[in-house]
């Protein structure tokens, strides 16, 4: 019998490989490699042995001297091994965006752009034969090849690191959700790499410790002298003192690597969550140490009442507990403990300096306007009846019951948060309709969603920091934007598994049943309809920015990056 | 230091005073030395016309980078306020004398007034609206309304095997069921007059007094529906209301515009080849 046009084959993980077209030659000869030799087959499951990651989420790719492999600042999700040949990598402050040969998102031509006017489908959630198909792996970070000429005066002053065979490098940008942190060059004639998609390395790690522990060390051989040095009070540091530094740090990791289900079981069940975070460091203890916050957040919190007040959240990038050791270093006589508690929301990594290190080595040459100032009388005698007032600033112009709501749901998570002015939304749906227009008819948000002190954050896609939705994706079809970072999806490989939508903590992934160009509904084999994730791609390929954003009259929609505090409350009192 | 949407509104008057004190020295000027002023001002007030229809254009091309419709709004408020002080400069301060003349006069102004009735509305209506809370989509509301009738009615209906008493559910289809089942009140929430809801919980309070406690609980979960359902109909009646004043706006605009090009038509056909000399 003959299949109906509009049945297809359901697509699954197997299906997208990373490369459709892997030699099962090449496959021996990886798996005969170290690691991957030296791993217990045994410590693998059943159905998803070492071999079938190897030869769903692998590929073989092959660089000339001087092309980048991978860039500084880009979103990637995948990790390489070195195979044969050497790669260089440029450590910060790195190469500039010029000869990196970045570029901007491609966007429509003008005449698509205008002939959505007319062009766009009439039914809703149509897709072309190329996205109902599948296309094989998809390749966020595929594009023209760049190649660097005159690598060593281009490289001019940076310092580089040059790897071999067996070597790793990229793991923590892809299991991070990160930007890259460096630029990676080919250093041979001939370099060749495995390129190893996050799904795939994280399932190989979940069974392999030693692996495991190989990228730790090579995280502290390769990178952490470069983690530290992003912290400005390690920046006066020499080689000498920062490898000291180095040689003592702690690596802590907090919290679930998939935090949606934790987050949505306290969503559901109304619990205040901070009871149920993890304490990194507890208000009123002895300072032992400086944490920095190398992803993830951690929710900065006061004793209030018999509760916590939130007062802030700090990111990647910020650390808790230097001006403590500071005041104590200068004044030992007068020491005081944590002046407020750190907790763990969601997955944190944190590099913890130990105060002896602090004391020693980092402190006594640290230039003044590095150092924070010593904790005054009134901040110290504060009572507790409103510890925003300590905080000053934003976080006192924001507010305690915003600050709570941003830090309990989580909202800090977004770098393109759709925040509505309820007080100057005239729910003209002006910006749905927008939506709607630039997506082929199908509005990408729900104009709905948790409010908070005249504040509402609609069901769109944030474009988080942490997007947790790509965590359980098996083909890679929801990915970050290599250049733009966004979050989109490739319809091409999304196989309809609705893990996407199920991590979302933010309800702001969907799944629509899918039709043909015909207006057919499409189904598998067994007549069950053809799912597709669809969800905000920031407008990533538009003229102008987000079409919600420009469409409102009345300046109450803004796509706010909520890890600038500041902006926020700005925005709040416009 | 100050916001800047004051800010944003100070310069926008103070734009706007300008171009008036400009229109009314130049029309001095220009008034003795040129005989057909009219034809400059009525020229210049059909663009400023049309500029101020383009903005309904702009919403309908959301993809194409032609500015915020922020932006837009604004420039559509302070050159539609400019475009009075240029009406007035048309018509000379003086009342159409002509049926058609006047008709088009009577469209203008209906067209202003709509317009900043509007505008002062959309300033007015979301404060309230997030100030009464019981926040709902428009298009959902009948569903979310249909389903608290539903849960009432299952409510009152299971207090009498509950309770052995039909004094709940008698009340409920006495006073209670006409009003959760359909929209209510639509004017009096637009005028926030609060007595219609008052008047049913002052009832619930009156019968409260005789029931037993499983009878009060049954009673006071109705009494949170009311209030929600109310809610409801406040959120329907003042977005209802954002909604239609639209369809006021801008019919007039296009019936204006069409009555323009008239004007203009018969303006050319009886001047006799008058022109702006």
């Amino acid at each position: 019998m003959d299949t109906p046009r509009n049945q297809i084959e359901r697509l699954g993980r197997q299906d997208n490989p990373f490369d459709p077209e892997f030699p099962d030659a090449d496959l021996d000869r990886i798996a005969s490699l170290a690691p991957f030799k030296d791993m217990d087959p045994e410590s693998f499951p059943k159905k998803q042995p070492l071999r079938t990651i190897l030869r769903s989420d692998t590929r073989i790719r092959r660089f000339k001297r001087g092309e980048i492999i991978v860039r500084a600042g880009d979103y990637g999700s995948s990790a390489f091994m070195i195979v044969g040949g050497d790669v260089r990598v440029v450590l910060p402050p790195g190469l500039p965006d010029r000869v990196l040969g970045r570029r901007e998102p491609a966007k429509r031509s003008v005449f698509r752009a205008v002939a959505q006017l007319w062009a766009n489908h009439r039914n809703p959630e149509v897709r072309t034969p190329e996205e109902l198909g599948g296309g094989g792996g998809a390749d966020p970070e595929s594009g023209s090849r760049v190649f660097l000429q005159d690598v060593p005066r281009l490289i001019g002053k940076n310092k580089t690191v040059t790897l071999g065979p067996g070597e790793f490098f990229g793991e923590i940008a892809a299991l991070s959700r990160m930007p890259r942190t460096a630029t990676v060059l080919c250093d041979s004639d001939d370099a060749e790499l495995l390129e190893i998609r996050w799904q795939g390395l994280r399932d190989i790690l979940k069974n392999d410790a030693a692996l495991r522990a190989h990228i730790d060390a090579l995280y502290r051989k390769n990178t952490l002298s470069n983690a530290l040095r992003s912290f400005p009070i390690f920046q006066h540091l020499d080689e000498e003192q920062l490898a000291q530094v180095a040689a003592q740090t702690q690596f802590g990791t907090y919290g679930e690597y998939d935090w949606s289900g934790d987050y949505k079981k306290l969503a559901k069940a109304g619990t205040n969550s901070v009871d149920k975070e993890t304490v990194i460091a507890q208000e009123g203890d002895y300072p032992d140490g400086v944490i920095f916050i190398r992803s993830g957040f951690g929710r900065l919190s006061k004793r209030f009442g018999s509760g916590q007040r939130t007062l802030n959240y700090l990111g990647a990038g910020r650390w808790f507990g230097l001006r403590e050791i500071a005041h104590n270093w200068r004044d030992p006589g007068a020491a005081v403990p944590f002046q407020f508690s750190l907790r763990v929301i969601g997955y944190t990594h944190t590099l913890f300096v130990p105060t002896r290190v602090m004391e020693q080595v980092v402190l006594p040459g640290a230039p003044n306007a590095l150092l924070p100032g010593p904790l005054t009388t009134d901040e110290l005698d504060a009572d507790d009846d409103d510890p925003l007032k300590e905080q000053g600033g934003f976080a006192q112009r924001i507010g305690p019951e915003l600050m709570e709501f941003l830090t309990g749901r989580r909202i800090f998570n977004g770098t393109a948060t759709m925040v509505i002015d309820l007080a100057r939304c005239t729910r003209c749906d002006d910006c749905v309709r927008a939506c709607a227009a630039t997506h082929d008819n199908n509005p990408r948000f729900l104009r709905q969603g948790p409010v908070s002190a005249g504040i509402q954050v609609a069901q769109s896609c944030m474009h988080c920091v942490d997007p947790v939705c790509m965590i359980g994706c098996p083909t890679g079809a929801i990915h970050r934007d290599a250049s733009a970072g966004d979050v989109v999806i490739n319809q091409a490989t999304c196989i309809g598994c609705t893990s996407c939508a199920n991590n979302c903590p933010y309800d702001a992934i969907r799944m629509v049943e899918a039709r043909d160009t015909g207006g057919d509904f499409v189904t598998d084999k067994e007549s069950r309809p053809v799912l597709k994730a669809t969800k905000c791609d920031h407008c990533i390929d538009q003229y102008g920015g987000p079409a919600c954003e420009r469409a409102c009259p009345h300046d109450a929609l803004k796509r706010m990056d909520m890890t600038r505090l500041d902006t926020f409350a700005t925005w709040l009192h416009r | 230091m100050m916001r800047t949407t004051v800010k944003r509104r100070l310069s926008g008057v103070l734009l706007l005073v300008a171009a008036v004190v400009a229109l009314s020295w130049g029309h001095r000027q220009l008034a003795p030395v040129m005989r057909h002023l009219a034809y400059l001002s009525g020229w210049l007030l059909l663009a400023v016309c049309l500029f101020l229809t383009a903005y309904n254009a702009r919403k309908k091309l959301p993809f194409l980078p032609l500015g915020n419709s922020r932006t837009w709004l604004q420039l559509h408020a302070y050159v539609g306020y400019f475009s009075l002080a240029l009406f007035l400069a048309h018509t000379g301060w003086r009342w159409p004398t002509g049926a058609f003349e006047a008709a088009l006069a009577s469209l203008y102004l209906a067209v202003a007034a709509s317009g900043v009735a509007g505008l002062v509305w959309s300033r007015i209506v979301p404060r309230r609206l997030t100030a009464r809370g019981c926040e709902a989509l428009y298009e959902r509301i009948p569903a979310i309304r249909r389903k608290l009738a539903e849960d009432a009615e299952a409510l009152a209906l299971a207090s009498v095997a509950a309770t052995r008493s039909t004094a709940v559910a008698d009340f409920y289809k006495l006073h209670l069921a006409g009003f959760l089942g359909r929209p209510m009140n639509g004017w009096r929430h637009l005028a926030e007059v609060r007595s219609p809801l008052m008047r049913i919980e002052a009832r619930i309070a009156d019968l409260d007094r005789f029931l037993a406690p499983e009878q009060r609980k049954v009673l006071g979960e109705l009494a949170v529906m009311v209030a929600q359902k109310d809610g409801l109909d406040y959120q329907r009646s003042l977005q209802l209301s954002l909604k239609l004043w639209l369809f006021v706006h801008i019919p007039l605009t296009y019936s204006l515009l069409i009555l323009t090009v008239l004007h203009v038509v018969l303006v050319f056909a009886f001047s006799g080849g008058a022109g702006a000399n």
